[in-house]
């Protein structure tokens, strides 16, 4: 099985350390205006109820968000 | 200075033309991508799909034929991360989608996992991590879990809504030096405090630390149900996870 040392890891640990900080920094930044569990599609990814869930638009889809973003979202999740 | 012609996948070069703004950010990713073999390129591009069988698959074919495991790091799945990681800032996608590339990522590093083992490479700690019971929401937790996997940690995820019961049978069987708890809300919040006393009742409380975060949590309220540590945040988590287990933090 082939190697690899433990300075060439460590180098490339911290480079996806760094990358996922920024990422970690940044949704820390966007959820205090936007839902975390929306994704691009405006789409809810969450597994709990949320009172902004709408049905669907296609039969089996994940539900549409309709919430605005402009209040206090968490007030929306049950 | 390479072509964007020189990016063999189409894919990968559609990601650039449309998601890439900063000059020198793109010239990087052109550069990057014009080395890389196709091979990593199909990685990065699964990844950065958020498609974990194809980067599962992929990636072990890669390492089985010979590439060397920090190729397919550097061309393969941190290349197609930092592709990721500039479409989450300039608002292209979001934590959802984050989350889907990020166990990709994860899919890939599995099967570098044994070179590491084989290497001498211990993992820098092994965690369990889990939403406490009545409480199901796991972003916060997902993007901690995330982060220290990134530093090196092994982490096994309990999901949400997780039980005493569940969280003492994972550390028994586990053997896991460190736990982490998440809670967003304050009706749950008490769960971490019941889940330290269960690991009190049975015994095992001396045998792992107790980590604790999510919205409504505090130092002081960390404090006063006897965790070892509170993190603010999942940056503040991994270094809180060196510190318990005792791992060097680099400043």
């Amino acid at each position: 099985m082939q190697k690899i040392s433990r300075e060439e890891l460590q180098k490339r640990l911290d480079q996806i350390n760094e990358l996922f900080a920024s990422i970690v920094t940044h949704a820390q930044h966007q959820s205090t205006m936007r839902c975390p569990y929306k994704n691009r599609f405006d789409e809810c990814t969450a597994n709990f109820g949320c009172r902004n869930k709408r049905k669907p638009v296609a039969p089996g889809g994940l539900p549409v968000c309709a919430g605005d973003d402009k209040l206090n979202y968490r007030k929306a999740w049950e | 200075m390479a072509e964007i012609s020189n990016v063999s996948n189409e894919f990968i070069r559609q990601e650039i033309e449309e998601f890439i703004e900063r000059p020198e950010e793109r010239e990087r990713t052109i550069n990057l991508f014009a080395r890389a073999r196709p091979e990593m390129q199909v990685i990065a591009a699964a990844l950065i799909e958020g498609d974990n069988e194809t980067v599962d698959q992929l990636t072990r074919q890669a390492l089985d034929s010979g590439i060397e495991a920090v190729e397919v790091m550097d061309y393969g799945l941190i290349a197609g991360m930092g592709i990721v990681g500039i479409k989450f800032r300039q608002n292209f996608i979001f934590v959802p989608e984050v989350l889907a590339c990020a166990r990709a990522m994860k899919a890939g590093m599995a099967h570098v996992e044994p070179i590491l083992s084989a290497s001498g490479i211990d993992p820098v700690g092994t965690v369990i991590m889990g939403t406490v019971k009545g409480d199901l929401h796991d972003i916060g937790k997902n993007l901690c879990i995330m982060m220290l996997r990134g530093a090196g940690f092994v982490v096994h995820d309990l999901g949400v809504d997780t039980s005493p019961d569940k969280f003492i049978e994972a550390v028994e069987e586990i053997k896991a030096p460190l736990l982490g708890m998440s809670a967003l809300l304050t009706t749950t919040m008490p769960n971490m405090g019941k889940t330290i006393e269960a690991f009190i009742d049975a015994d095992l409380r001396d045998q792992v630390k107790i980590m604790v975060g999510g919205a409504p949590v505090t130092q002081d309220f960390a404090d006063d149900m006897g965790a070892d540590g509170y993190g603010k945040d999942a940056l503040a988590c991994v270094a809180l996870a060196k510190s318990l287990l005792g791992v060097a933090v680099k400043s």
